[in-house]
């Protein structure tokens, strides 16, 4: 049975102006999931997510969070059961780390003993009495995560999490995120322009270029793309392919060259043998390797970041 | 309840309170150096005197102290990017709701302070009689009321504002206008005015003995009009810093 989609977005289109920064989106995030929510730089990924926790208004289109459609009535209640982190860690500087938790976890109304969990589980105990002001960078983002955690909500909305954090602060977040779906049953998406990043992470991947998705689907599916094929470029291709297709081999074609699975190397001697018994010319035969860099950059476009 | 108990709790080491707490200490200071030696004259009306001087010190000083107290609750949430979370969690409806109130209890608070103060002055003084509870309640009231109408006008613009220059420059400039007004006129329908419109004493001053005698003011058509556009400030102030709140996009 296909997992429930904790959210479900439809048509999700924001426009400011003429500039349609989110456009026709249908996101859908099933149960269980991290959900790697991956695009360059202004692609739309923090308005989706705005739009989705209600900070932003849609233009058009409609959210659906716990199979319930999301309206100004029902939103806060929907939202009750979510945690969220978006751009910058929010905090009251001249109040200490745990007196900010205590905001949060009473608005929230859940146990106290909440705030003493979320703290160690991000390593924020030892300075609990100390003003947030005087926290650094990376500490303020591990006490947004705290604060999104208190509660153990069922959702919890990431935007771009690492930022700030040092080499080892990213690799703890990175594990701590990974962990959530099976330690506390947390469904968990993040976003993030780094693709390296969301490969470690997620098991479900959204791409959004310039306001749309791109792809969608999990990770695994993704690295399918990702394949080897040999190329070969002869002066007779046609022969070529009706060579290869008395084997069974189904040929691409790129350029001047035919694109073949990739295949034993004994299988590569053996077609040549055969091209050059019947005089066909072969000038090169290479090993090509689609990354998942170029799968992103084909779908998100040169200029994107990795 | 608990957003506005939460509002109170936000506000610690803020000194939100010394700033108030430093305003009554300088008015007292200036009603301790304007009622030094107090004549037989000046003891007899010493309760009426003083509620003018209350205004006169209100009209001068607290606008300004209303911009800094609305701009205080304000930019905590501004500086720490707080909405985007806060808003998750509660409707934007009801965050500006618990500002609102929180503001409008530490006014309240702060005049009964003020009130105390002065009539502790009063009798530390000698003054005659005693402070006629009616008139002293209703200067409350009344006080408190004009005050709340420019504090949710400021909150407005605070809350609003990311950047707290512009209300507290708004502030300055209207508390200047209503320092001008005093010198013209016994009312004005500018909300920074009102602690003006409000005072429930009139003073006369006699060029020959150099004397002011004080009396209970008889309110004409257009300053009771005055005093009533207090209470629609109030509503105004409060529905459009809501209604543009709510709309605004975090």
């Amino acid at each position: 049975m296909a997992a429930q989609n904790l959210i479900e977005t439809n048509n999700l289109t924001k426009q400011y102006g003429k500039v349609r920064c989110v456009n026709a989106l249908n996101m859908k995030v099933p149960q269980g999931a991290v959900y790697g929510f991956l695009g360059p730089n202004g692609a739309g990924k923090s308005t989706t997510l705005k739009m989705i926790l209600g900070l932003a208004k849609p233009t058009d289109g409609s959210i659906t969070l716990f199979n319930t459609p999301v309206n100004d009535k029902n939103r806060i209640k929907l939202l009750a059961d979510t945690g969220s982190l978006i751009e910058s860690p929010s905090y009251y500087g001249h109040l200490t780390g745990e007196e900010n938790l205590y905001i949060l976890q009473t608005l929230k109304g859940c146990p106290k003993a909440d705030i003493d969990e979320v703290l160690k589980i991000v390593r924020l105990n030892e300075a609990r009495k100390k003003k947030v002001g005087h926290y650094s960078l990376g500490m303020k983002q591990r006490l947004g995560l705290a604060a999104a955690l208190l509660g153990f909500p069922k959702l919890l909305i990431l935007d771009e999490p690492t930022n700030g954090l040092d080499p080892a602060g990213i690799q703890e977040m990175r594990e701590l995120i990974c962990t959530l779906p099976s330690d506390y049953g947390i469904t968990v998406v993040v976003s993030s322009h780094l693709l390296s990043e969301i490969d470690q992470m997620a098991d479900h991947v959204g791409i959004i270029r310039k306001g749309e998705l791109v792809y969608q689907d999990t990770l695994k599916s993704l690295h399918t793309h990702a394949k080897q094929q040999i190329a070969l470029r002869t002066d007779q291709p046609a022969s070529v392919i009706s060579l290869l297709h008395q084997d069974g081999i189904e040929v691409g074609k790129e350029d001047d060259y035919l694109l073949l699975p990739m295949m034993e190397d004994a299988y590569v001697a053996h077609l040549c043998r055969k091209m050059i018994e019947q005089n066909i010319a072969l000038y090169r035969v290479e090993k090509r390797e689609k990354s998942l860099e170029d799968i992103f950059l084909s779908l998100t476009g040169k200029e994107s970041s990795l | 309840m608990k957003t506005l108990q939460l509002e109170f709790y936000k506000i610690k080491r803020r000194k939100v309170w010394l700033t108030m707490f430093a305003l009554l200490s300088v008015q007292l200071l200036w009603g301790l150096w304007a009622f030094r030696n107090p004549k037989d004259w000046e003891l007899e009306s010493g309760w009426l005197s003083l509620l003018h001087l209350l205004s006169l010190l209100d009209g001068i000083m607290v606008p300004t102290m209303m911009s800094v107290l609305a701009s205080r609750l304000a930019d905590i949430e501004h500086k720490g990017n707080t909405y985007k979370q806060l808003e998750t969690l509660r409707s934007a409806g009801s965050l500006y709701h618990a500002k609102a109130v929180c503001g409008s209890m530490i006014i309240m608070l702060m005049f009964a302070a003020q009130f105390a103060f002065f009539i502790l002055l009063g009798y530390h003084l000698g003054y005659e009689g005693n402070p006629d509870v009616k008139y002293y309640l209703l200067s409350y009231g009344l006080k408190v009321a004009s005050n709340i109408s420019l504090f949710l006008l400021q909150l407005a613009l605070s809350m609003v504002f990311a950047n707290q220059m512009i209300p507290l420059v708004a502030g300055l400039g209207g508390s200047m206008a209503a320092l001008l007004l005093m010198f013209v006129s016994t009312y004005s329908f500018l909300p920074w005015g009102g602690n003006l419109s409000a005072s429930l004493v009139r003073s006369e001053w006699d060029e020959v003995s150099r004397i002011s005698t004080y009396c209970y003011r008889t309110f004409s058509p257009l300053e009771t009009a005055a005093v009533v556009c207090i209470f629609v400030w109030i509503a105004v102030f409060y529905a459009a810093g809501r209604i543009l709140f709510t709309r605004r996009e975090v």
